[in-house]
């Protein structure tokens, strides 16, 4: 049993004693209701969007376990030291005082869709008219033989930001002289695409003033990557004969990891690390699972609204999401906040409903002012998001236009950040 | 009779002339519902909160917010994502985004 279940079970088990004497949250109206279980990129902005725009006509509850987010976007940038710690945590309370969300810092533990309640961590229930989930992802501790909850601090994975990224980055930081560091991206569909290479490159800009001779060897479980011809001339540009990318053809395929040797086995050798980050398989939260509206590891969705497939009345956004096209990452994740924040104040208040638009940019930093980013429109096809449009940085780009890219996805995190949280 | 027909006549031709100065059709059809929606794509990145690498355009002149967003969509401005964006916009978005922008506090 892994952490997370085991604290679902845990919390579980005291839901279930304490079941009786727990009553159910009353928000006092006759409002319609709304809850949405996760304050990420998602959540939040769904929550702050159908209050906001519904002007006080529907009753909307928040489900967060945490007090403060700590974004997954620019975790990286903290992790190469372009940003300090605080910068990328944000409160909740701005959505209760400015739109009237109820937040309720709990875990939703169950879905009874029948009843239309969700139960909380505490054991007490809420009910809704619709439910929103944005539980982002899971990690799949098992995917990789010898990885497990405990190895997480020797090896960790950091792609939750919070403090496994503290964690990573210190590890980094006390490397020793000419050591190695060792990066398992994940495979395939998997949260933030472009995430692990940006890391790559966060480490590298650290080595390379702090740790000159150290190499980092990534053993990648796939055979490409995102914008892997901008990062890879990025990398050699920047720290030259420093990274080494190995493919999965080359490999053979990862076998298994030792936390305690440091070492990492694949059918061609083994390669013992430093200091290593592990990133395995991952999955839709918890409670997407719990609540019945997932298909194998993840939740199909109706295109056009974000409705699962499963159950109208439950809407899935971002990572836990199969958004089909859209990539797992926090700019998705908000765009189809909207088009579900619309969706759902036309059920419940009968206000205008407009086609569902959808878009997303991924920036990523590959060195000091060396910024990249990829992009693209969608629609909402009969059963996928389909692109419309779409572009990537080029490699031949001067370094001017690199700083304004950089200098973009500045704008862009405050941008965000003021969206989900203002 | 000819002198009321005549002062009818320059009547409504002042109108016209008048309307005609007043109406821009960048601006024709604008849907201000539709813009509140549609300014969701754009809420990402622009925010009064910050001017930084991303310029505030709440509060922006509705005919500027036009025209800019047709220099973006002819491609004649430099910015993959604004040209990504702005040429997914029809006219009558375009106009509903420029009036709704213009009507956010700045």
């Amino acid at each position: 049993m892994n952490n997370l279940s085991r604290r679902s079970f845990v919390s579980f088990a005291l839901a279930s004693t304490s079941l009786l004497a727990m009553p159910a949250i009353s928000t006092g109206s006759a409002r319609p209701k709304v809850v949405v279980v996760g304050g990420g990129a998602g959540g939040a902005t769904a929550a702050r969007y159908i209050a906001k725009d519904s002007k006080g006509a529907i009753d909307v509850t928040l489900i967060e376990a945490s007090k403060h987010y700590y974004t997954c976007f620019y975790s990286n940038l903290y992790l190469g030291g372009f940003r300090d710690y605080d910068s990328i945590g944000h409160s909740y309370d701005n959505l209760s005082a400015n739109h009237g969300v109820n937040v309720v810092h709990d875990w939703a533990i169950s879905v009874d869709s029948s009843a239309r309640k969700v139960r909380l961590g505490s054991g007490a229930t809420v009910s809704y008219d619709r439910l929103v989930l944005s539980p982002g992802i899971d990690i799949k501790y098992d995917s990789i033989d010898g990885y497990s909850v405990e190895a997480q601090t020797k090896m960790p994975h950091a792609w939750k930001s919070g403090t496994q990224v503290k964690v990573l980055r210190d590890q980094v930081l006390n490397m020793p002289k000419g050591g190695t560091f060792a990066m398992v991206p994940p495979p395939n569909p998997y949260r933030c695409p472009p995430g692990p290479y940006e890391r790559i490159s966060m480490v590298a800009h650290i080595l390379k003033e702090k740790n000159p001779t150290a190499k980092i060897v990534v053993i990648d479980p796939k055979d490409k990557f995102s914008k892997q011809g901008l990062f890879m001339a990025g990398w050699e540009k920047h720290y030259p004969g420093m990274v080494e990318w190995i493919d999965n053809d080359t490999h053979g395929g990862i076998k298994n990891v030792n936390p305690e040797t440091m070492e990492i086995e694949t059918d061609l050798d083994t390669f013992k690390a430093d200091v290593a980050c592990v990133v395995p398989a991952q999955r839709a939260g918890a409670i997407a699972m719990n609540a019945g509206v997932t298909d194998g590891d993840w939740s199909p969705i109706v295109p056009a609204s974000m409705q699962t497939k499963a159950d109208s009345n439950i809407y899935v956004l971002g990572d836990a999401s199969v958004a089909s096209a859209m990539p797992k990452s926090g700019f998705s994740a908000n765009s189809q906040a909207k088009v579900a924040a619309n969706h759902i104040r036309g059920e419940l208040t009968d206000s205008r409903v407009f086609p569902a638009k959808f878009s997303n940019t991924c920036w990523s930093l590959v060195a000091t002012n060396d910024g990249i980013k990829v992009g693209a429109n969608y629609k909402a096809g009969e059963e996928k998001i389909e692109v419309v449009d779409k572009f990537v940085s080029k490699t031949d780009e001067g370094n001017a236009k690199r700083k304004k890219t950089y200098e973009e996805s500045i704008g862009w995190y405050n941008g965000i950040t003021t969206d989900m949280f203002s | 009779m000819v002198n009321i027909v005549f002062k009818f006549f320059i009547a409504i031709s002042c109108l016209l002339i008048f309307r005609g100065l007043l109406a821009e059709p960048l601006l024709d059809g604008a849907d201000f519902d539709y813009g509140e929606y549609l300014s969701g794509q754009c809420l990402t990145c622009h925010q009064n909160s910050s001017d930084e690498g991303i310029p505030a355009i709440n509060g922006a002149e509705a005919l500027y917010i036009a025209k800019k967003l047709i220099l973006y969509k002819n491609k004649e401005l430099e910015n993959e994502v604004m040209q990504l964006v702005a040429g997914a916009l029809d006219k009558e978005q375009i106009a509903s985004l420029a009036i709704y922008f213009n009507s956010l506090e700045k």
